[in-house]
């Protein structure tokens, strides 16, 4: 099913937006569920050392047990499979409990529920979901997802893993990179070539661990997030039984792509965690630390940031949150999914750069913790799609083929006391549709090469998507605190959509481009080989 | 004056130039993701490169519904039609 675009699908259906924004389970049962997981998590995650974990660059083995033992490993997984069926909004909430704890496992789990085995929840067969999940489920064995090549990042068109036929099944060679888990996995959903179905056709398949000719590279040292596993993966002629392909033959891009969509979501939990573990550090520190005869939290400048870090998280929950909402309305999620990674990602990162601020010399030890805030959720930005790909992407989906109308005004539909914004926010969405207009027209297909301009549009839209999501979380909740944060989240999102708007409308954009190539170009040439 | 017969030809050396292959190994009922291994992007990119070649204003819209070699040249060839009506001369 084609998506409609973001805005435009929020706009028509904001009035049953307001209480699915103000909650954090997609049903009143999902709640109950997701609360005994989260009380489990508060526990397990005070029990973890994360300065050793970090040190050590290890998860200790009785940690991935003991969160198998409170069913971690199972949250997404049907119930009918030993699993507790979590929706992916009830999920992203349980990821980012996990985070803001210790960063290793809240992608182990992440990985592992979303990646991991959503391929065989959406795509497998009863047999293979019969055969796999109830052990994914318990954590007997944990998941991993190989699709990234050393020649093929963000371009997975470009991967060169292929499977010949032979008897009864395939043979599997190649090499896959960066393979999240991929140290003590137990079943891998690979994403290979099979050119017999067309010369750039993709499927999807299941290798158990310990197959023949599945060779399993050493752990790469990380910058951050280093309790996880991440591996290379080396296949010499693994067979694969033809009952080993998830879904149909030569589908595999179309899947990994929908696959991809959850793995992003739910990445996006993990960030809101970490967003959130910044904020708490931020709050404590201030309150505590004394410098010219006040507390840090006296001083107007501090008390903007605080409130700006603070507002930042209100409005990445509301994205993702509205990510969920548009999953459980059966609408696509490729664009929401990408706006909230895009969105989340960049927001873990400033706010714990602005902690690690806040903190002062001391915020660059590591044993404050904050400097591995900021180490963790670095790769945030480039994993599961590096953003400006993302950007660029989501850009030409937009200008090309996603209906872009602007849909009903927001301003009728949310609380009194945020209609003066959600007017602001009605004049900026007509102004982008506008100007996108006039760009299409203007440039046609040719568009598709003005990267800044394609980033622009795509930065406005993300902006604009995520203060919509705040108005309405706002406008769901009850409390002054909420309405203050929803209006200081969506203030702050307007003025990053108008900067956006400055770039799409002035005309300087050629000569700009034109002049980076240029400077690009040198560097380059100059640059050591 | 470039004839229908010429302009599906630089079409498809265009595509080729893009994909790194022979013009040769491309047929007009190959996919352009699942055959040639072109996605959505890739496609606005091959349009944009032949609208320059071509001088040709290639529209946004209905650039997504393209699927296949046919299809793109299909495409081509209708603005050019479209185009040189609006500008007087005979196709």
């Amino acid at each position: 099913m084609s998506e409609q675009e973001p805005l435009a699908w929020a706009l028509s259906r904001a009035g049953e937006l307001h209480a699915a924004l103000a909650t954090e389970a997609a049903s009143h049962e999902e709640s109950e569920r997701l609360g005994v997981v989260l009380s489990a998590v508060k526990r397990f995650g005070r029990s973890l050392d994360a300065f050793a974990i970090d040190r050590e660059a290890r998860l200790p083995r009785e940690a991935l047990r003991e969160a198998a033992h409170m069913g971690l490993f199972a949250l997404t997984i049907p119930e009918r499979h030993g699993g507790l069926g979590l929706s992916l909004k009830g999920a992203c909430r349980a990821v980012d409990a996990l985070a803001r704890h210790e960063r290793g496992i809240a992608i182990t789990v992440g990985l592992h529920n979303g990646l991991g085995t959503q391929g065989l929840c959406f795509f497998g067969s009863e047999a293979q979901r019969q055969r796999y999940l109830p052990e994914l489920a318990s954590g007997e064995r944990i998941a991993s997802f190989a699709a990234t090549e050393p020649g093929a990042g963000s371009d997975l068109l470009a991967i060169t893993t292929t499977a010949r036929q032979t008897e009864g099944g395939y043979l599997v060679s190649g090499e896959k990179s960066y393979v999240t888990n991929g140290g003590f996995a137990g079943l891998y959903t690979l994403l290979v070539r099979t050119p017999h179905l067309g010369r750039a056709a993709q499927s999807l398949m299941c290798i158990e661990a310990g197959a023949p000719g599945l060779a399993v590279g050493a752990e790469e040292d990380k910058l951050g997030i280093r309790g996880s596993s991440t591996v290379s993966l080396h296949l010499d002629d693994v067979y694969v039984p033809a009952g080993q392909v998830l879904g149909e033959p030569g589908r595999g891009s179309e899947y990994a792509h929908a696959l991809l969509a959850w793995g992003r979501t739910l990445m996006s939990g993990g960030c809101i965690g970490i967003a959130h573990a910044a904020v708490d550090a931020a709050a404590s520190h201030v309150r505590a630390r004394k410098q010219f005869g006040k507390h840090l939290s006296q001083q107007p400048l501090v008390q903007q940031h605080l409130a700006d870090m603070a507002a930042r998280v209100y409005a990445m929950e509301a994205l993702v949150r509205l990510t969920g909402a548009a999953q459980q309305g059966r609408a696509g999620i490729d664009l929401l999914s990408a706006f909230a990674k895009v969105f989340c990602s960049e927001g873990a990162f400033d706010v714990s750069d602005q902690c690690l601020q806040l903190h002062g010399a001391l915020g660059f030890l590591e044993p404050t913790g904050v400097a591995r805030l900021l180490r963790d959720c670095r790769i945030t930005r480039i994993f599961e799609g590096a953003n400006d790909v993302l950007l660029v992407r989501t850009a030409a989906s937009l200008l090309a083929g996603v209906a872009a109308s602007a849909g009903a005004p927001l301003s009728p539909q949310v609380a009194p006391e945020l209609a003066g914004t959600a007017r602001a926010f009605d004049e900026l969405v007509d102004r982008l549709d506008a100007r996108t207009a006039q760009l299409r027209k203007q440039h046609g297909v040719a568009l598709v090469r003005k990267q800044a301009l394609l980033a622009a549009l795509a930065r406005a839209r993300v902006s604009l998507t995520a203060a919509l999501a705040s108005l309405l979380r706002g406008t769901g909740e009850t409390g002054q605190e909420a309405r203050s944060l929803a209006e200081h989240a969506a203030c702050g999102l307007l003025a990053d959509a108008t900067a956006q708007l400055h770039i799409l409308e002035g005309e300087e954009h050629a000569a700009r481009q034109e002049r980076a190539r240029g400077i690009a170009e040198q560097l380059c040439q100059e640059a050591p080989r | 004056m470039i004839s229908p017969e010429e302009r599906r030809l630089r079409t498809i050396a265009v595509m080729a130039e893009i994909l790194e292959i022979d013009a040769s190994a491309i047929a007009g009922d190959q996919r352009l993701r699942e055959d040639l291994g072109m996605d959505s992007l890739g496609s606005l990119e091959l349009l944009s490169t032949i609208s320059e070649e071509l001088r040709l204003d290639l529209e946004m819209e209905r650039a997504m519904e393209i699927r296949t070699v046919d299809d793109a040249c299909a495409f081509v060839e209708q603005h050019y039609a479209e185009q040189h009506a609006r500008a007087g001369v005979g196709v």
